[in-house]
């Protein structure tokens, strides 16, 4: 295996283990720190593809997200709930949830192995500068509908939270 | 002398130059920090008219902040018992990382850089970031209630000002037409940017003021309404490593400001004979004099005059500045 070979097995492996803790963690807080693992892997794995600007926009992206994850997590979920005993579950459904777990596996397995993955060449350069030209011709209306849509939401949000500090006062 | 190695073949010789550098580097910021804290508790002494520190190391107190380690190094861990103990771990570790991480970008000298990044201005922005979740992991893990005001006071503040911080950049980068802070370094040969983004700079500089959770914005720490914020349960060495992180922001910060509005290494005018890195040592220490003397110079703001400044002033502020700075490089720069 090539250097860069190793380097993404264990960047993936820190990937998917962060997920599986996110999935398996009992507390709000300890799936966050397991998501800023995953996260974190993505954006080494676009490091290892040379894509710069992608990896640090998802490290900045995702820190502010995880941050916000956080501060809604302590505030909006129920504590106590954490500390419940593990549900009885019967051996029959695990047997069934293992099955079609295995069968999923298989069948992306067997549609995944038979596609050709041509090794395209690497972009090597100013990532930034690429992707702004070719946003700006290529894609400038999506980029546009995109960018309302974040507006929509942005006054939406403003909205809400608008009513409820009036409703307060009265 | 890093192009060199950079471009070189990967080699286990590579690896051990690699840990030797980031073992000096780590090396100078911490002895900077020593004597930043120093520094601090001087300059503070002196605004207040008392002497400071003066009995460990002669009248200077050279000594003082070594014989804090030490105390800080024999203290007991204390995990308190109803902490989460493995986020409680966790946070500092969490907290201090992306704080050594972000030093990687910044030059020092002509010759002195460790990664020459493309994004670097972005990447010092992102990574920094990260402290954050470290800062309000561990003010949930210590299970106080004061502990976790601060950790919510300073995601709070995180948010508000992280956005005219990135916005006031924006000016700079548009002017240069690069986000690589080398690139930034040698667009000021003539003029800096302090002078042609002054806006830029003072929104900048008081964003940084407040991502480095300092005077009068220190919120986060407030200790006469929140004992000692989100590090109030920590103790000995964990405590010392959230003040590490702490002086090791005001060293990335600090060098960060240099780089982008002072001209980093660049001399003044007809002083080119003195080397970049005196230039820039002198352009830092000065910027590093500025966090101090506004700390101790202005009282601490309210919570919500913290949310207005950042949310009504200096992101409207920082807008207009982007604005005006792309139709002034449209009409006269082109």
């Amino acid at each position: 295996m090539s250097s860069s070979g190793i380097v993404f097995s264990i960047i993936a492996i820190c990937a998917i283990l962060g997920g599986l803790m996110m999935i398996t963690l009992k507390k709000v807080m300890h799936m966050t720190v397991a998501m800023i693992l995953t996260y974190f892997s993505i954006a080494a794995l676009y490091v290892l593809l040379t894509a710069e600007f992608v990896a640090v926009a998802q490290v900045l992206v995702y820190s502010g997200g995880i941050t916000i994850l956080m501060v809604f997590g302590i505030m909006l979920t129920y504590h106590k709930a954490e500390n419940r005993d593990e549900e009885k579950v019967s051996s029959f459904r695990k047997l069934i949830t293992f099955l079609s777990v295995a069968t999923l596996g298989i069948v992306s397995y067997f549609l995944v192995a038979p596609v050709d993955f041509v090794a395209e060449e690497i972009f090597v350069g100013d990532h930034t500068k690429a992707i702004g030209e070719i946003l700006y011709t290529n894609y400038i209306i999506p980029f546009e509908l995109v960018s309302i849509l974040l507006l929509v939401a942005l006054i939406g949000a403003v909205l809400l939270a608008k009513k409820d500090k009036e409703e307060a006062n009265e | 002398m890093m192009n060199e190695i950079m471009t070189s073949q990967p080699s286990w010789l590579n690896v051990l130059k690699f840990t030797g550098l980031g073992v000096a580097l780590i090396l100078v910021v911490i002895l900077f920090v020593t004597y930043a804290i120093l520094a601090e508790r001087k300059v503070m002494a002196f605004m207040q008219m008392r002497p400071g520190p003066n009995r460990i190391g002669g009248k200077l107190g050279i000594l003082q902040t070594l014989a804090d380690v030490l105390k800080l190094l024999l203290k007991e861990n204390i995990t308190p018992k109803s902490a989460d103990k493995l986020l409680f771990l966790v946070a500092p570790v969490i907290a201090f990382a992306p704080a050594f991480m972000v030093m990687a970008v910044i030059p020092f000298s002509e010759n002195v850089t460790f990664a020459n990044l493309n994004v670097g201005v972005l990447y010092y922005v992102g990574i920094s970031g990260l402290s954050i979740i470290g800062i309000v992991a561990a003010g949930w893990a210590s299970n106080n209630k004061y502990s976790l005001l601060g950790g919510m006071r300073a995601a709070a503040q995180m948010i508000s000002y992280e956005i005219p911080l990135v916005l006031s950049l924006l000016g700079v980068i548009l002017l240069t037409g690069s986000m690589n802070l080398n690139d930034i370094i040698k667009a000021q040969d003539n003029v800096w940017y302090i002078f042609t983004q002054p806006i830029a700079f003072v929104i900048f500089f008081i964003a940084a003021i407040a991502e480095l959770n300092r005077g009068p914005f220190d919120l986060v720490e407030a200790e006469s309404e929140l004992v000692g914020g989100f590090s109030t349960e920590y103790t000995g060495f964990r405590w010392a490593i959230f003040m590490l992180a702490e002086y090791f922001y005001l060293f990335a910060m600090s060098s960060l400001i240099t780089v982008l509005f002072l001209g980093g290494w660049q001399p003044v005018m007809f002083l080119g004979f003195i080397p970049g890195s005196v230039w820039f040592a002198l352009k830092f220490l000065f910027v590093v004099f500025l966090f101090l003397w506004i700390r101790f110079t202005f009282p601490r703001i309210r919570a919500d005059q913290l949310m207005e400044l950042g949310w009504k002033v200096l992101l409207p502020l920082a807008l207009a500045n982007v604005f005006i700075t792309a139709i002034i490089k449209e009409i006269f720069f082109r």
